[in-house]
């Protein structure tokens, strides 16, 4: 993957973004909301009746009225006319402070996070500080100097919750610096302000767009607050302000109180609402149709199982699977159609594809585990003889572990770093089997020799992190065959992993396939490790089986014009997919 | 371990250090004029020079400065210009209170959050929008009315509980109870409002997360794998947002005590600043350099447990 | 443990984390019988008497005695001084004390403890060191026989003796240690162990007491931000008594069942004119353009509006309780845009003129700068507010001088002296010192006159002054003293806060 392929893959991306927002009603509301008020606000000089500033204190307190809509203020003033006048002064005050906030906080933690080193130490420092500083002091004073005004106030606040934007710019940045296609710009030789400004940034900009909503937000909150402790944005008539004069009055005329303080949530709310919205749009995590308990089987249920589960005596069947995931525009887009599968005991069965192909789809299906708004549209998956779609949680998590286990694809992101190797082996050993402490201990260490770790000991008590990529790779297989699995589902188990390693973790899997009798159902888009271990081959295109058959005829004579290109591929040695990347990106 | 105390330590300092030069030459640069706020418009202006002179206004800002610093080196932080209370005693009579409230505030902000954060983030669905609007409401409203409201609903009508002061915990437990449970409730609904959105982000992220699939695999129940893993990744995140909460506390809390009536370091803050009482707000400021130090302190040392990785570096 | 480690400053770290730990002792119970509850807006700048302003009196009366009693009418009655006496030139003040009195270490209070407070006063710089102005000194007579040379007549000694200027401390402990040590022969003692500073204060009653001790064995005085919070005290019942300001808190007292308000007019709100003689605004200097300020402002609609109707009209700065008040003064000058505009024309300024106010929000809402704006404006004067930061407001107005007039609310004693050296007198409020031949003769007369003559000239004095439109009033404000039920609280003449002596359990 090159710098070149990824930032073009962001164009649509954006497009995707505001297709995604459009269909959002959350994001849409809110918008509406802010920007009927923007234009309200904007508009106040031509459609505001009154001169804001115009009193007659004879009829202070009036209730509404033709040419009054909302009544007249504590010094008689039309209260319309000054809400739509005060919403200028109270979103221009927090615009300044986010501009101010942006301004200080965004090129610092580009740069920190970018080049690290003595200015990032420096910054850190310095915002660090400027976190510790006691905001209400520095407000009072700064005032106390600069002036009673609205605009004093808000450039202060936006200094002190800059550092909010300087660390999530530098933290997202500095955790994207030694990622792939940054390097891979560098090699290209784009100049560090082209890469900032063309692929840092982008990626920044979500986050930082969310901040901004919410920092508005609470500049407007704060406004208010501040008018009420009597430290006044001077003579402008801001919704803080009306907010405080009315609440000083607010026993003579209650109703006072209600269109600030409308005005005030309804921005505050809209913004909260906005950032919320543009959080799930720009980070791309859709409203998902749902989960949860309820959920889960939803996404497994779909309609009955097309097949009856009579003549399932292989340990794994497959009927007529189809996985979808639906839009939200109500359309699905299928990622596997109608497939058929079966894995008997001590029958290694490769699944062969490319990415995008549907064979995780299929590997999560078996383990009643798609991913968030996946469901199975058609068909049945039985293991063992007993059904997976439509089971309920308790049936999966009988199933899981002791009958199918799962060998993942990644080895280091599949351990929770927060844990032990100890702790991820002994928990399911425990939980499962019910072993006492040091019984699940022994056993945790018995797997792990089995999955030829010499230094079991000190393997057992290390982190994911501190372990090797192809160590952390036996350790999921121990983990999976730890409760004595009939079927395990191997989902490019040695991908991640280097050539070496690669071959002994495949032998490791023919062994436990010798000795436990074990079914294997190993996805994979490798073609050699196929010809190595597999003893069937089915080949995935775009969610439909196109070839099928025992591995030395699909390799030696393959039928499907398609499958013979991929092993034109592998003679060409090219290999058919680039190198590991996130699941992000083979998931979805 | 000793180089990285010492490095702490010594990143402490110069942060207390540089905090104080900042704050006191911000403090005196509107040159408060003490003594005539003191002795009112009758008296004459020898008078007033002369009161100033005796505070030592007088003399140039970096002398005054150094005379600070060399007393508060020795515990000694003065005394009020304008009450004439020690400063370290009237911060000693004032921090229990806000500590009370900052405490009573990040207990129920993190249990609360936590418990709808993580059953947002785990349901999703209605359940989710119900929290998320709980969180709109609670940044919408500005904090100010939700106090208000409070004490006369509860207070006042009701009388539930008192509608001003302070009782400290060594003099009765329950009278300490009754006093800080409406201003802590009022300081915890923006709090909460805060947190448990990220709290419910965090989860949704974590839940996502290639190890979570892979420990449901392995047939650990999901109740459980929530509670011990999703958790425990959420956690990170949500802790960095509770302590910055905490420390935004320290300000916040300034309505709410001016409101209770609670005698509180917050409550002086505002009036003490305005009129320009340099020792009582640089107190002020290195108490809340202090908490601000520890916090943070405490999150490295947390999130250190809660994340190995961390520990290392 | 073994060794004793010695006190370090972890120890003493320690120390402090115990003590904030275990928090200072609060306030007493609320609705205890025996104790009373105030609720103040005002904190004193330190309990010595040489701080003390009439404002904070009820601090200071707790621990301290005055020479002279004032009592809630404005009349003076014995307390330390048992009998005073002038001589002809009213410059010299006889007083007899009384012979059973003696502080908390055993010292006498005696003549020579008159003469060490009293001459100490005006040195020692407190905010109302300016009215012992003119003290030539103290003779001790005999023992219990103090006599006060004044280098002219001051009508409003006795007054000032009732006031900040009459608590005496020990002469013992005249120095620093008074402001957080109170050493006086008062009916309470301060408790330090339950007394925060800036805060609460906590008063017990001494078991020996040279007087009618008073009805509450304990006084607790509770500081706050906010009259909000005050009225919400009260009406849990967690404080007993207060004075209510606020228009709105003033309305929810009123009509709170439970809470008994006694209301009192007190202060008079408006604006002085400090720059009658035109030195930063010249049209200023003519009467004719003082008067047409005056006809200018919609008074009535103001008190209406701005304070709910709490008050009273008035073109006066002489409290009703005064000898110079006069009834009719309160109308002299009706709401009359147009004469307004006739005198500025006829002063030479038809086009009106501009005009430069210092605002300070508290005392000058919003609500108030813009309908003072609006009718000066409608007679021609165009009015500009200036936002003062509060820190160097004093400052601007007092000592630069930077403004030809203020808004301010002023006490109304009873004792028309204090008005006129307060806002008559060069000084103070007269800081650019006008004045004509009439107010000097006046001046000079009721400072003179026997007792009994004084109040003529003061009323034309008086008089005077509203027709030179040296002020433009607003109105009389009233305030609500409110109590839980279970207190009486009687008014003090011309002050806010009422003495200590005024509050009685109720029933």
């Amino acid at each position: 993957m090159s710098a070149i392929d990824t930032a073009s893959r962001n164009a649509p991306a954006r497009r995707g973004a505001v297709r995604r927002f459009a269909a959002s009603p959350r994001a849409v509301v809110s918008a509406l909301v802010l920007g009927t008020i923007v234009v309200l606000v904007a508009l106040a000089p031509v459609i505001a009746p009154h001169d804001p500033n115009t009193a007659d204190l004879g009829r202070a307190f009036d209730p509404p009225e033709a040419g009054h809509p909302l009544g007249l203020d504590p010094a008689g003033r039309d209260v319309w006319s000054r809400l739509l006048h005060g919403g200028r002064f109270t979103l221009a005050g927090a615009a300044v402070a986010v501009a101010v906030a942006l301004a200080a906080g965004v090129p610092a933690g580009l740069a920190a996070g970018y080049r690290g080193g003595w200015f990032d130490t420096l910054a850190d420092w310095w915002f660090n500080l400027t976190m510790a500083l006691p905001a209400m002091v520095v407000l009072l004073a700064s005032r106390a100097v600069l002036g009673p005004t609205v605009w004093t106030l808000m450039v202060i606040l936006g200094l002190l919750v800059a550092p909010s934007f300087f660390r999530l710019v530098r933290s997202t940045v500095a955790a994207m610096r030694g990622e792939l296609y940054v390097d891979a710009a560098r090699v290209f030789g784009l100049s560090d302000t082209r890469i900032m400004g063309r692929h840092v940034l982008v990626v920044v900009r979500a986050p930082i767009i969310i901040q901004t909503a919410l920092v508005a937000g609470m500049a407007i909150g704060l406004q208010a607050g501040l008018e009420f402790l009597g430290i006044g944005s001077g003579d402008l008539p801001t919704w803080g302000a009306m907010l405080n004069e009315a609440f000083t009055n607010v026993h003579r005329d209650p109703l006072l109180m209600l269109w600030p303080g409308l005005a005030l949530g309804l921005t505050s709310a809209a913004l909260v609402l906005l950032a919320s919205a543009l959080r799930d749009v720009l980070e791309d995590r859709g409203a998902p149709a749902a989960t949860g308990r309820r959920a889960r089987s939803r996404a497994t249920g779909g309609p009955a199982p097309s097949v009856s589960a009579e003549d399932r005596t292989a340990l794994l069947s497959v009927r007529g699977l189809t996985i979808a995931y639906p839009h939200d525009d109500g359309s699905a887009k299928q990622v596997v159609n109608g497939i058929d599968l079966e894995v008997r005991r001590g029958e290694i069965l490769g699944l062969v594809g490319e990415s995008g192909s549907g064979k995780t789809q299929t590997a999560f299906s078996v383990l009643g585990l798609l991913p968030e708004g996946g469901r199975v549209e058609k068909g049945s998956v039985t293991v063992d003889g007993q059904q997976i779609v439509g089971a309920g949680e308790r049936t999966l998590r009988r199933l899981r572990g002791s009958t199918v286990a799962y060998v993942p694809q990644e080895p280091m992101s599949n351990l929770d770093p927060a844990f032990t190797v100890g702790d991820h082996l002994t928990e399911p050993l425990r939980h499962k089997l019910g072993l006492s402490r040091a019984r699940a201990r022994e056993r945790a260490l018995e797997l792990l020799r089995q999955v030829e770790i010499s230094d079991a000991e000190r393997v057992l008590a290390s982190y994911p992190h501190q372990i090797s990529g192809g160590m952390a790779q036996r350790v999921l297989i121990a983990g999976a065959v730890s409760c004595d699995p009939d079927l395990l589902v191997a989902d490019e188990p040695t991908t991640a992993l280097d050539v070496t390693v690669q071959a002994e973790i495949l032998a490791l899997l023919r062994s436990l396939r010798t000795e436990r009798g074990m079914g294997v159902l190993l996805v994979t888009h490798d073609l050699g490790v196929v010809a190595d271990v597999c003893d069937r081959v089915a080949v995935l295109r775009e969610g439909r089986i196109v070839e099928h058959g025992s591995a030395e005829r699909v390799l030696t004579a393959p039928e499907a014009p398609y499958t013979r290109d991929l092993l034109d591929a592998v003679l060409d040695n090219t290999p058919a997919r680039g190198p590991w990347r996130p699941r992000e990106e083979e998931t979805r | 371990m000793l180089a990285f105390a010492l490095r702490r330590a010594g990143s402490g300092l110069t942060l207390v250090l540089v905090i104080s030069v900042l704050a006191h030459t911000l403090l005196a640069l509107p040159d408060p004029d003490v003594g005539r706020q003191l002795l009112g418009p009758a008296a004459p202006q020898e008078l007033v020079d002369e009161h100033n002179a005796a505070l030592g206004l007088d003399r140039p800002l970096a002398v005054r400065y150094a005379d600070w610093l060399a007393a508060a080196v020795r515990f000694d932080l003065g005394h009020s210009w304008f009450t004439n209370e020690s400063v370290t005693q009237s911060l000693a009579n004032r921090l229990p209170v806000t500590l009370s409230l900052m405490g009573g505030v990040t207990l129920v902000t993190a249990v609360v959050s936590f418990v709808l954060g993580v059953w947002a983030g785990v349901r999703r669905g209605a359940v989710d929008s119900a929290v998320q609007a709980v969180g709109v409401i609670g940044y919408a409203l500005p904090s100010f009315l939700i106090t208000l409201i409070m004490v006369i609903v509860f207070a006042v009508q009701l009388g539930w509980f008192p509608a001003v002061g302070y009782t400290p915990p060594g003099v009765s437990l329950t009278g300490w109870l009754s006093t800080i449970t409406l201003p802590v409730l009022a300081l915890s609904v923006p709090a909460v409002a805060g947190v448990s959105q990220q709290v419910r982000s965090s989860v949704i992220d974590v839940l996502g997360r290639d190890h979570v699939r892979t420990l449901r695999a392995r047939g650990l129940p999901f109740p459980r794998v929530v509670f011990r893993h999703v958790l425990r990744g959420a956690a990170t995140p949500a802790l960095t947002v509770l302590a910055m909460q905490f420390v935004g506390m320290l300000g916040g809390a300034v309505i709410v005590e001016q409101i209770f009536g609670l005698p509180g370091i917050g409550a002086m803050t505002v009036q003490y600043t305005t009129r320009g009482d340099i020792p009582v707000i640089m107190g002020v400021v290195m108490v809340s350099v202090l908490v601000v130090v520890v916090v943070n302190l405490l999150v490295d040392v947390l999130v250190a447990w809660l994340n190995p990785k961390a520990r290392l570096s | 443990m073994h060794t004793r480690a010695p006190a370090t400053p972890a120890t003493a770290a320690a120390g402090v984390a115990l003590l904030v730990l275990a928090g200072c002792a609060g306030p007493p119970g609320d609705d205890d019988p025996a104790t009373l509850t105030i609720g103040t807006m005002t904190v004193p700048q330190s309990l010595d008497p040489a701080d003390a302003m009439g404002s904070a009196a009820p601090y200071f009366q707790a621990v301290y005695d005055s020479l002279v009693r004032r009592e809630p009418d404005g009349t003076y009655a014995p307390m330390l001084a048992t009998e005073w006496s002038y001589d002809d030139t009213l410059t010299e003040l006889e007083l007899t004390l009384r012979e059973d009195v003696a502080f908390d270490d055993g010292t006498p209070f005696d003549a020579e403890a008159v003469k060490a407070n009293l001459e100490r006063f005006p040195e020692a710089g407190g905010g109302q060191a300016h009215t012992l102005e003119g003290l030539e000194g103290v003779e001790v007579a005999d023992e219990f026989r103090a006599v006060v040379h004044l280098s002219q007549p001051n009508r409003a000694l006795l007054y000032y003796l009732s006031d900040a200027a009459g608590f005496m401390a020990n002469p013992g402990s005249l120095g620093d240690g008074l402001a957080t040590a109170p050493d006086g022969t008062g009916p309470y003692e301060l408790d330090p162990g339950r007394t925060a500073i800036g805060t609460t204060w906590v008063f017990e009653r001494k078991d020996e007491y040279w007087g009618e001790p008073l009805p509450y064995e304990e006084v607790a005085i509770s500081a706050f931000d906010r009259e909000n919070a005050l009225v919400n005290g009260v009406r849990t019942g967690q404080i007993n008594a207060a004075v209510v300001q606020e228009a709105d808190q003033q309305s929810v007292v009123r009509s709170e069942p439970g809470l008994e308000s006694v209301p009192q007019d007190i202060d008079y709100q408006g604006l002085i004119l400090f720059d009658r003689d035109g030195h930063l605004v010249p049209e200023l200097a003519d009467r004719r353009v003082r008067q047409a300020v005056n006809h200018a402002l919609d008074r009535p609609t103001m008190l209406d509006k701005l304070v709910d109707g709490q008050g009273e009209l008035t073109d006066q700065v002489f409290g009703t309780e005064t000898a110079a008040y006069e009834p009719e003064l309160d109308s002299r000058y009706e709401h009359d845009p147009e004469r307004a505009r006739e005198l500025l024309a006829e002063a030479g300024h038809p086009d009106g003129f501009d005009l430069t106010l210092p605002r300070m929000p508290e005392i000058v809402g919003e609500p108030m700068a813009t309908s003072i704006s609006t009718d000066l404006a409608e007679v021609g004067i165009d009015l500009e507010w200036d936002e003062l930061d509060p820190a160097n407001a004093l400052r601007a107005v007092f000592t630069d001088q930077a403004y030809p007039a203020m808004v301010m609310n002023n006490a109304q004693p009873a004792e028309d002296w204090v008005t006129v050296a307060e806002l008559v007198l060069p000084g103070t409020f007269n800081f650019l010192g006008t004045t004509d031949d009439t107010v000097g003769e006046l001046v000079r007369e009721i400072q003179n006159a026997p007792a009994d003559e004084a109040a003529e000239p003061a009323r034309e004095l008086n008089r005077h002054l509203v027709e030179e439109a040296w002020f433009v009033p607003f109105y009389r404000l009233t305030y609500q003293h409110v109590s839980d039920g279970n207190v009486e609280i009687e008014p003090q003449s011309g002050a806010a806060a009422p003495s200590l002596y005024n509050y009685t359990p109720a029933g």
